[in-house]
């Protein structure tokens, strides 16, 4: 039962300006083929079916009741025509299931593959739960309505075709039991305007309730830690209240308007009843018109009920459409430049030259930011909290652009050479040390997926890892986060510096990579580390004066810009206000 | 149209307290009129007060059952099912008054137009009347269906609390979540609409057959005997064809949604490590597996579709043979075949109607399923029949003879002895993985010790309520979780009605002066999941506020220091006079620096206590904090050799 899914072969259109339908076009033309087939047969099977109730009109009057015509033979062709519909229904439907998962699959990986490439301003801004809901239910509902649509519209023409029958029966019958149709139309129209924003608020409010409980979980410890559950609980409830109010809001509107998309087809079989009745007493009319009509209008109801349901959906597709195009037409920040080139044989300058910084809408972080570092330095950049160390990382590896200035690599501005090389020449290792639920060693060769075992260990010495590694349960096969097999904040750092060794970038910045290695770990990890960085130009971004003690100079950063670089010595003779910030954390005042 | 606006405002209207003014917190502009005029009539709620108790109530440790869930709301269960039950009545008497129109009022000789007439108008009165009643029901299950979600909530939230902490960890997050999402939603859906569409239409076939037996019994014999037994067999196989399915695909989603989570909680790493197109290929490769089961679950349903409806126009064919002959012999009237071939017809549309709701009864039963089995968990750390409140305490701390371990096998911590004086300051030390965090999290009962007890106060923790421990206890965890929220909602989250002046306090006291100030909104600004607004040491330095705040008696620092820059962490050193002032404290480090500040030091290896004893008996004893202490000077070079250090030599 297993085929290869390929990937999506096209994107969404990028004009804003279309209908949310007709940017979601190109998936759905992309499988025209079977989507069409699709439509083709069921058009057929549901042609079969319109077949039979005129045949059991022309039997009951011609064989039953004016006994023209044989039963047997009338018996023996409605039994070849509902064999006929049943056969191309079945093979229509599955074209339309395969459509219908091809563009969710589609969707879903349009979507990962946007994601992917969004710049780390993007994640800042969102929240990732709502991310991931998103893409979970507001695909589906968009997925079920741009195929399903279309078949309802089949149906549509359907009726028609029921129509065209009732009429040669019968114009006058026809158009009374009709009457009723256009009502239904306007019903429908005026459902749509109030049910749109009901249930898009109850959507919005399930979000509310979703992340509560996912702030609850993730940060279970500080609830419990201030026995705050009540609490807790109680900010639930009021959530959970919201979402109840929404619901019968959403109830109390659907009944007002759906029991007459419901009932009014019967009012049409009434009158059917009435006049049909009227007209075969007076002779116009045989009495298998009467069955035959009903059937008609029973099968009318299905696609008016569906145009009902059609409504609905529309209305939650449309909703998760403009959601998901949020996403889609979110570009990323950080792009390559056309005729970008890949950054090739590193020797590893980095020039800042007059950077200007800030995070989206906050206050500017770096201002003015100059510095030369020469290729195979290691430099240390020192500051207080919030002086913008840890933007300087960000910045080399491009997660985040320059508001102003340069920055140049061996004399390239970052801007102009292509992400991954620059990214590959670029070693990151971030404060905050995310592991992914793989084993240990693709942890490690995360970003050299091809890396031997040999290399993988060889990595993890270096960062000191190896040992508490081989003392896990099942070593590098460990899964991390499975079985409660968690690791200390200060192991996630060492395989983390172990992910970014492995790859072996000429440019290594340490972004406060090992504040939570215990003292001698990391001064096992700085030892090795010693051996590997002598050609390599490093940045640390360090809190702890053994780490800084590492480089061969010291950055000294202040409200964003350097304010003195030189060797650690130098700076403590020259530069009373290193000496500050660092004899802040020597002394401690007096006991 | 305006999508963008859907990336600013409008949130908190919307009931986005917390993520106001956050991106997706907006409602598209073009339906901001309809909406506001909607909320506009939304009652004010009173702000919920339901107490929580460790001990769950008689009521809640019932059964979880669907019955008893919408068995709270006796009166609306009863008239949603009598008014489910007239409807399904009333709609089909249409048949009925078509076959006597036809026979009394149509056929030659019994010509009628009165007949027809109030058979016309009888109909277009029932339908009136079923749309009216139909109206109510939608209203009443609604309601229903909403309450009964609304209390369910609460009460699967509230066994959260309840759980202890082994159980949250990361891979339960994703499955806590669904719990309180997609499965509640699910049985939202069967609620409000499913058991009523199920009644509805299982009521209708109930009562069709009893008209047809009632109309001709040979006929109604051979219609029922054609159709049920192929219609029986094709669903049995269809029931089990799509619940396999159903349980594919619920897995493959699972899998495709937790490559997504991970993918963009980790989006930093995915993107420094330039595994982007290696991640899209591996997320086609699942997508496509869920794919593929979807494509089973396609298959089954549209065999089952179409052939119902092939079943039903084979059996008008066979109904024409057999009644029609019938018919033709003079055993039955010509109406009675026509009301025949009507209810054939509404005989199927219930069918599939019962088919499609399947599905959701399906889902709503697994859902019950799962959400007892949850609700069934119980918390390893729990509270003893009869709890007491603890006292305030002193804030004596003793270990005794504690042993523990996360599993059976490997024991982390074996018979620890230690007494903490009150108002003493303890620095647990020790290599990593030693026990340290462990003897911490004892001490607040996030675990219960294997054996021995901990006492405060000379009383064992395990007889008093949770509560009155842990409200006394105060931990800063070595990653600082903010809750999306201000900085105000997030410092005054242990003591919600704490007063403005007492977080200016706090915030002077821990050093955050400077950041709120930097900040656009101040001590309003709101901090973000995962957002860079803050950095690690500053979110740190919020998580000891937050502790300051709730004013423990004890307070427990597990590493709250080691991401804190040079400077923060002389600010902390610093406000940790005044936290400590009058309080016990547990100190677990790994700089030093913390350590040598505590009264007393305790050395913590392989899960027993090496060394103990003041910084300065220690340094002179020469043991293994000696040692430790001695290589952290090496490796800090000789800037380490602080000034105090070398006083308390």
């Amino acid at each position: 039962m297993t085929s290869k899914y390929p990937g999506p072969r096209v994107r969404i259109s990028r004009d804003r300006n279309l209908a949310w339908w007709r940017r979601i076009l190109p998936v759905m033309a992309s499988h025209r083929a079977t989507f069409l087939l699709a439509i083709g047969l069921s058009f057929l099977s549901l042609v079969f079916q319109t077949l039979v109730p005129n045949m059991l009109n022309g039997a009951i009057d011609h064989d039953l009741v004016r006994h023209s015509t044989a039963l047997h033979s009338d018996v023996v062709r409605i039994l070849i025509v509902g064999l006929l519909a049943g056969v191309s229904g079945i093979v229509s439907r599955q074209y339309v299931f395969r459509t219908a998962y091809n563009v969710e699959a589609d969707l879903r990986s349009l979507i990962y593959e946007h994601l992917t490439w969004l710049s780390f301003g993007f994640y800042d801004r969102v929240q990732s739960g709502q991310l991931i809901s998103r893409a979970n239910s507001d695909i589906r509902s968009v997925q079920m309505y741009s195929t399903f649509a279309p078949l309802i519209l089949v149906q549509c023409c359907i009726g028609v075709l029921a129509f065209g029958f009732m009429l040669s029966i019968s114009p006058l019958l026809a158009c009374i039991a009709m009457t009723v149709m256009p009502i239904l139309y306007f019903v429908g129209i005026r459902m749509r305007r109030v049910m749109f924003p009901i249930s898009w608020i109850t959507q919005a409010r399930l979000a509310d309730v979703a992340t509560i409980v996912d702030e609850n979980v993730n940060g279970v410890r500080v609830v419990k830690s201030f026995a705050q559950e009540e609490a807790e609980v109680n900010r639930l409830a009021d959530a959970a209240e919201r979402v109840a109010w929404a619901y019968v809001k959403d109830a109390q509107i659907r009944g007002k308007w759906s029991p007459w998309v419901q009932n009014l087809p019967q009012l049409g079989l009434a009158l059917v009843l009435f006049f049909g009745g009227w007209m075969v007493i007076d002779g116009h009319l045989g009495i298998g018109a009467i069955l035959a009509f009903n059937a008609y209008l029973l099968m009318l109801q299905a696609p008016f009920m569906m145009l009902g349901q059609l409504v609905m959906m529309g209305q939650r597709a449309r909703a998760s459409a403009e959601r998901i195009f949020e996403i889609l037409d979110e570009t990323p920040e950080i792009m390559e430049r056309p005729g970008a080139y890949d950054l090739a044989d590193v020797r590893g300058s980095i020039d800042f030259d007059h950077v200007r910084f800030s995070y989206s809408d906050d206050a500017e972080i770096l201002h003015d930011f100059d510095a030369h570092i020469e290729p195979g330095e290691s430099v240390a950049i020192v500051g207080r909290t919030g002086s913008g160390k840890s933007t300087v990382a960000r910045l080399v590896t491009r997660f985040y652009d320059v508001d102003d200035g340069v920055i140049r690599i061996d004399g390239h501005d970052v801007r102009d050479v292509t992400l991954p090389s620059l990214r590959d020449h670029v070693g990151v290792v971030l404060d905050e040390p995310f592991l992914f639920s793989i084993s240990i060693h693709d942890n490690i060769a995360y970003g050299r997926p091809d890396a031997s075992p040999e290399q993988v260990e060889a990595a993890a010495r270096a960062a000191n890892a190896h040992e508490f590694i081989e003392r896990l349960p099942e070593g590098y096969g460990t899964v991390v986060g499975e079985r409660g097999y968690t690791l200390s904040g200060g192991q996630r750092q060492r395989i983390a510096i172990a992910r970014t060794l492995l790859v072996n970038p000429p440019i290594l910045i340490l972004d406060d990579a090992t504040s939570s290695v215990d003292v001698h770990v990391e001064a096992g990890i700085y030892e090795a580390l010693n051996r590997l960085l002598a050609q390599r130009t490093t940045i640390v971004i360090a809190h702890r004066i053994s780490t800084i003690a590492l480089a061969s100079r010291v950055l000294l950063l202040d409200e964003g810009r350097v304010v003195a670089s030189g060797t650690h010595e130098q700076l403590l003779a020259s530069t009373p206000l290193y000496a500050e910030v660092l004899a802040q954390s020597t002394k401690p005042e007096e006991d | 149209m305006a999508w963008g606006g859907g990336w600013s405002g409008g949130g908190a209207m919307f009931g986005s307290s917390q993520v106001a003014g956050l991106p997706f917190g907006g409602i598209p502009s073009e339906l901001m009129d309809e909406a506001t005029k909607l909320l506009a009539h939304e009652p004010d709620h009173p702000p919920s007060d339901l107490t929580f108790t460790q001990r769950p109530s008689e009521r809640e440790r019932q059964r979880l059952t669907l019955a008893r869930l919408i068995g709270a709301y006796p009166k609306w269960v009863v008239s949603g099912s009598v008014l489910v039950i007239v409807t399904s009545l009333i709609l089909q008497a249409g048949p009925l008054l078509t076959e006597y129109a036809i026979n009394h009022g149509m056929v030659a000789g019994h010509r009628s137009l009165g007949v027809v007439a109030a058979c016309g108008i009888g109909y277009l009165v029932l339908a009136l009347a079923s749309a009216l009643l139909q109206r109510v029901q939608v209203d009443v299950t609604g309601m229903l269906a909403s309450r009964v979600m609304h209390d369910l909530r609460i009460r699967v939230f509230t066994h959260f609390q309840r759980l202890s902490l082994d159980f949250f960890t990361d891979e339960k997050a994703g499955v806590l979540m669904s719990r309180m999402t997609s499965d509640i939603e699910n049985l939202q859906q069967l609620i409000q609409d499913g058991i009523s569409q199920f009644a509805a239409q299982g009521l209708t076939m109930i009562v069709i057959t009893a008209v047809l037996f009632w109309l001709n019994a040979t006929l109604a014999a051979w219609t029922v005997l054609l159709v049920v037994p192929l219609l029986f067999v094709i669903s049995i196989w269809f029931h089990r064809a799509s619940e396999k399915g159903y349980l594919l695909s619920r897995d493959r989603i699972a899998n495709v949604l937790a490559d997504l989570s991970e993918s963009l909680y980790g989006i930093r790493v995915v993107t420094a490590n330039n595994r982007q197109r290696r991640n899209i290929r591996n997320h086609r490769h699942v997508v496509g597996a869920y794919r593929d089961a979807n494509l089973y679950t396609g298959r089954v349903n549209s065999i089952y579709g179409p052939a119902t409806i092939m079943i039903g126009i084979l059996g008008q064919g066979l109904l024409l043979g057999i009644g029609g002959d019938m018919v033709l012999k003079g055993h039955l009237s010509l109406g009675a075949l026509v009301a025949f071939f009507l209810y054939l017809n509404r005989f199927f549309g219930p069918i599939q109607l019962l088919v499609q709701q399947y599905n959701a009864l399906q889902q709503g039963r697994s859902s019950i399923i799962r959400l007892r089995e949850l609700l069934e968990v119980p918390p390893t750390v729990d509270e003893v029949e009869g709890a007491t409140e603890l006292a305030t305490i002193e804030g004596r701390i003793s270990f005794e003879d504690v042993s523990f371990g996360y599993d059976d096998e490997h024991l982390v911590l074996r018979h620890i002895n230690l007494e903490i004086a009150s108002g003493e300051s303890v620095a647990f030390v020790g290599p990593t993985g030693a026990g340290k965090s462990t003897m911490a999290k004892l001490a607040n009962r996030f675990y219960d010790p294997t054996s021995g007890r901990v006492l405060l106060d000379g009383v064992d923790i395990r007889t008093v309520t949770l509560r009155s421990l842990r409200s006394q206890l105060g931990v800063v965890p070595q990653e600082a979780f903010l809750f999306a929220g201000s900085i105000r909602s997030n410092l005054s989250f242990g003591r919600p009605h704490i007063t403005g002046a007492e977080i200016e306090e706090a915030i002077d006291v821990v050093g955050l002066r400077d950041l709120v100030d930097r900040l656009p909104q101040g001590i309003d600004t709101v901090v973000h999941e995962r957002g860079q607004t803050l950095s690690a040491g500053e979110r740190q330095l919020l998580a000891l506020a937050r502790a300051f705040l709730a004013r423990p008696r004890v307070l427990i620092l597990d590493e709250a220091t080691s991401s804190l820059d040079l400077q923060s962490e002389t600010t902390i050193e610093r406000a940790l006079d005044r936290l400590l002032e009058g309080r016990s404290a547990i100190l677990i480090a790994h700089r030093l620096t913390t350590a040598q500040r505590a009264d007393r030091i305790v050395v913590i290896d392989r899960g027993g206590v090496v060394e103990m004893g003041t910084p300065g008996e220690l340094l002179a004893a020469g043991g293994a904090y000696a040692a430790m202490f001695d290589a952290w000077l090496a490796s800090g070079g000789r800037d380490s050799t602080r000034p105090d250090d070398e006083q308390t030599d």
